[in-house]
């Protein structure tokens, strides 16, 4: 009996002292960053894009490993059924239902093992979309899965 | 059954006729002087059976002189057994102890949990009533959360899921009344369709356990007993009420129950009805975006809750059949900013107007059950069956919101309602075989569990499609009693099961950019697919029980089937603002596990550790990945259904220590750490790890007069460290302290008895983080400070022994 106990606990010791021996290597715990205060960045909050014309979306992206995907997403708020993760506030039109929204969904590789990227792409605006506020969604990962979210409040103009 | 009867009557007309022998009568009671009526007694060697008459009183005549073995049995009490030297007349009393019986003070006697638990090589903990009562809380499962190793993952104030040592959702079988609870074990936003006031005894086992219940009894066990049977001849019943003052619920549950001698009844309401919860907060910061809280309420969780229950049926002496229908339901509202796309903001004059009504987005659950439980007892059998029929219909309602390429405005042709965001409907077809042997030495069980499961989906978002599942297996397990000492355990199991998934296309049509051009075309979300699995587990376990001393081990294989939304997710979850893809080609998880189970008493106190080694050669988990997904997913994060290598470990420490003769400190602590080995994220811990706690308790119960009895004042000071092991998307939960009071008595005016029991939850109304809830990615703190008064009022129409 004794010899069976101790069999028993000699495994158990030995399985929790495997473990500890596992290298504690450090796990990134960080999220990435976007950076939307720069004077090239844009759209900003508040900002306004107009109808039948192209913008170019720039903004500065960082990690501290290694940078994942951004992805852009643009749709109506004409329901006002969002705020924007911004402190300012942006002046609203009425609520209004939507004919032809404008919605665009694109994601952005980013360049493998870079910790900084400026992203800049050339977005087009529809010309026969319904004007109003907008909302422009960034979302970063980073290569560990973290993900970091950025409503922006804009207004596309005819 | 016939044949019995009258050999006992042959048997009997024998002795009267013979007359001349001794007579043997007597008396039996209960712990509370109440006579006892209905009681088996049997006399050997002579072999007869008489039953005790409605004063208790039973007799044996014509015995010759000599040594007899009289046995004293009755459902719901410890048998007993005298040795009588036979050589005149004589008289005897026996008492009969309660196993449990709800109408008095809830008494589970402790030797009846610890026998169950020196019998079992696994770590179990037994609660009662009595328990349930003391630590009420929001469902269930949170009153479970008391208990060392126990956590649950939680959404609102009404709805949790139970996470044992870290494991939860379809990683722990609860089992209800014999049979495994099925409803959408696999989602997190919504809470077991369970009342707790109609649960008898709950015993957890913690640890893996599939070769007694089949696939996903990897983490362990929940096993809600029923309430016992009445007592013969009896009419009686209880009213429960119970009212909370942070989110304002009232509720009540009514009981009423009866008995002739074999056949009973058993009905019971239940009904709570409660307000949106309150934080010690005036913001939360739902990812990035600030939402403020009006009067500190967590906007649109208010809800309510309905249960139905009626048990019946027939309790002989070799056979039995209980028949269990109920049916709950429940309404409740989800957090109004944090569901849907993105956070949102909702129009405050609407949903702040009243704390109580339910607007979207909310959810109903119907659960419907209807269950038999037979058993029959024949020379060294006890066969046994559950046969079970299960509906879980759950509806998500949410206000209609285009994302991807679904049209702006919902078209008025669709016939699935504007505002049903999503619906499953699940039933259940359940049978489960027994018998258990006593063979010598060994008590030897096989059985066969078979369960068949057709769900439905509706809703004009996906996330799952609509499957059926077929699970059968097979067990032998047999205990071997090698002396009083110990205890062997050794279980084999084969399962086998098969799931059919079907095809699921969009209902709007999405743009497909391929070579430059771009089409427009219905997206097939999930395809058809048809998955067969087949699995072989063991486990083997002993006891050692020595004075003082008492030791558990136990060595496992267990597994897992994947489930429906492991291999063929599509779609977005609502609540996390993530879009989540199945793996059709996911492997069964398999999980091994050692249990060490260390117990010391002395008179004075008592320690129990419990350490557990636990490896996954393939944990499926929720990855989420670096891509955004571009169709189904509205640009949102993919999380990825993938495996990997897992180690698990921890324990728990239990001591107590009486201090007084009314005066005991009680000590719990709990410690998991998870660590992934292989894949995407290797060096990560699991999702919902809960951090290391320790509970101090000191409780006081005094004896005060003959009014007043079973009075406790109790104090719970629990210490939880700060969760900085975490895996994405989580976020560092800080360390926090919180104390919660627990007082009660029960007061006797004449024959009438009234139980209060009086709760203070958080008492300093301290602001923290639950790692393991379900709104703790989006800040929300746990609820403020809550005082919870209960009282419970037992009646009896008929008494037993009248």
């Amino acid at each position: 009996m004794k010899k069976q106990l101790t069999g028993l606990c000699l495994i158990l010791m030995v399985g929790i002292s495997a473990c500890k021996k596992d290298n504690q290597e450090a796990i990134d715990t960080e999220y990435p960053v976007i950076n939307v205060t720069g004077t090239t960045a844009f759209p900003k909050q508040c900002s306004t894009v107009k109808r039948g014309e192209k913008f170019l979306f720039q903004a500065q992206l960082s990690d501290n490993s290694q940078l994942g995907s951004v992805s852009v997403d643009i749709h109506h708020n004409f329901d006002h059924h969002t705020h924007s993760t911004e402190v300012e506030s942006c002046a609203m039109d009425a609520i209004k239902t939507p004919v032809k929204p404008f919605l665009f969904i694109q994601s952005y590789s980013i360049p493998a093992e870079s910790k900084s990227y400026e992203v800049k792409q050339e977005i087009t605006v529809p010309s026969d979309i319904d004007a109003g506020d907008y909302h422009f969604m960034i979302r970063l990962t980073d290569k560990e899965g973290w993900q970091t979210i950025k409503g922006l409040s804009i207004k596309i103009a005819s | 059954m016939k044949k019995i009867l009258l050999v006992h009557l042959l048997l009997f007309s024998c002795i009267w006729v013979s007359g001349q022998g001794l007579r043997l009568s007597g008396k039996i009671t209960d712990g509370y002087r109440h006579d006892l009526s209905g009681v088996r007694i049997s006399i050997h060697p002579v072999a007869a059976v008489v039953f005790t008459d409605t004063t208790g009183h039973f007799a044996f005549t014509g015995l010759p002189k000599g040594e007899y073995v009289l046995k004293a049995e009755q459902e719901g009490y410890r048998s007993q057994s005298r040795t009588i030297k036979l050589l005149a007349d004589q008289q005897v009393e026996l008492v009969l102890q309660e196993m449990h019986y709800q109408l008095k003070e809830v008494y589970v006697s402790n030797n009846h949990i610890k026998e169950r638990k020196q019998s079992e090589s696994m770590n179990i903990e037994v609660v009662n009533q009595d328990f349930i009562q003391r630590n009420l809380g929001g469902s269930l499962m949170s009153t479970l959360s008391r208990i060392p190793g126990i956590k649950t993952i939680g959404i609102g104030s009404g709805q949790s899921k139970p996470l044992i040592r870290g494991l939860g959702f379809n990683r722990v079988v609860v089992v209800d009344k014999g049979v495994k609870h099925e409803g959408q074990q696999w989602g997190a936003d919504h809470g077991l369709e369970l009342d707790q006031f109609a649960a008898g005894e709950v015993e957890l086992i913690k640890g893996a356990a599939s070769f007694l219940y089949g696939s996903d009894a990897i983490g362990g066990i929940i096993n809600v007993k029923p309430a016992a049977v009445p007592r013969p001849h009896s009419i009686a019943g209880s009213v429960d009420l119970i009212g909370k003052i942070n989110n304002n619920l009232f509720g009540t549950s009514v009981n009423l129950l009866g008995r002739s001698t074999h056949w009973f009844a058993d009905g019971r309401f239940t009904y709570q009805n409660y307000g949106d919860y309150r934080v010690p907060a005036d913001y939360v910061q739902v990812y990035n975006y600030q939402v403020n809280l009006f009067k500190n309420h967590i906007r649109n969780t208010a809800g309510n809750e309905t249960g139905l229950h009626l048990n019946t049926g027939f309790v002989g002496e070799r056979f039995r059949s209980l028949f269990y229908l109920s049916n709950l339901y429940s309404k409740s509202g989800f957090f109004a900013n944090a569901h849907g796309l993105e956070p949102r903001n909702v129009p405050a004059e609407i949903y702040d107007a009243s704390s109580r009504d339910v607007l979207k987005p909310s959810q109903q659950v119907n659960h419907f059950k209807l269950i038999n439980r037979s058993a029959y007892r024949f020379g060294r059998h006890q066969l046994e069956m559950e046969l079970g029929y299960q509906r879980n219909f759950r509806q998500e309602f949410s206000q209609y919101v285009n994302h991807g390429y679904m049209p702006p405005v919902y078209p008025d042709t669709m016939r699935i309602p504007v505002d049903l965001e999503r619906e499953f409907n699940k039933q259940v077809y359940d049978l489960n075989l027994r018998d258990e042997i006593k063979l010598g030495k060994h008590r030897l069980t096989i059985g066969f569990n078979g369960a068949h499961q057709d769900n439905a989906i509706n809703g004009w978002t996906f996330l799952v499609p609509a499957f059926k599942q077929t699970t059968a297996g097979a067990f032998a397990y047999d205990k071997f009693q090698l002396n009083e000492r110990v205890l062997f355990h050794g279980a084999i199991r084969y399962d086998y099961g098969q799931i059919r998934m079907f095809k699921y296309t969009d209902w709007f049509e999405s743009q497909i950019v391929e070579d430059r051009d771009t089409t427009s075309q219905k997206l097939v979300r999930a395809d058809n697919l048809n998955r067969r699995f087949n699995s072989l587990v063991w486990s083997a376990g002993l006891n050692y029980n020595a004075g003082k001393f008492n030791l558990k081990a136990n060595l496992g294989k267990s597994f897992r089937m994947p489930i429906a939304k492991e291999l063929s997710a599509n779609g977005v979850n609502y609540h996390y603002f993530s879009y989540e893809r199945g793996d059709p080609s996911l492997a069964p998880e398999q999980s091994y596990q050692a249990d060490l189970g260390l117990g010391w008493t002395e008179e004075k106190w008592s320690v129990q550790v419990s350490p557990f080694y636990n490896y996954f050669p393939n944990y499926i988990y929720l990855n989420p990945t670096a891509q955004h997904d571009y169709y189904y997913g509205a640009g949102n994060q993919v999380f990825q259904y993938a495996q990997s290598r897992v180690v698990r470990y921890g324990g728990e420490i239990q001591l107590k220590y009486h201090i007084l003769k009314s005066l005991s400190a009680e000590f719990l602590g709990e410690y998991v750490y998870a660590k992934q080995l292989s894949g995407d994220k290797k060096g990560y811990t699991l999702p919902f790890s809960p951090p290391a706690s320790a509970l101090l308790n000191l409780t006081w119960s005094p004896e005060l007069s003959e009014k007043l009895q079973n009075t406790y004042i109790s104090v719970d000071y629990r210490l939880t460290a700060a969760q900085n092991n975490i895996v994405p998307p989580e976020k560092v939960s800080p360390g926090y302290s919180v104390i919660n009071i627990q007082a009660g008595t029960k007061v006797s005016l004449g024959s009438q008895s009234l139980m209060i029991s009086l709760q203070a939850q958080n008492v300093l109304n301290t602001r923290y983080l639950n790692h393991t809830s379900f709104y703790r990615l989006i800040e929300l703190p746990e609820a403020g400070r809550n005082l919870i008064l209960s009282l419970k009022v037992p009646f009896a129409i008929k008494k037993a022994n009248n």
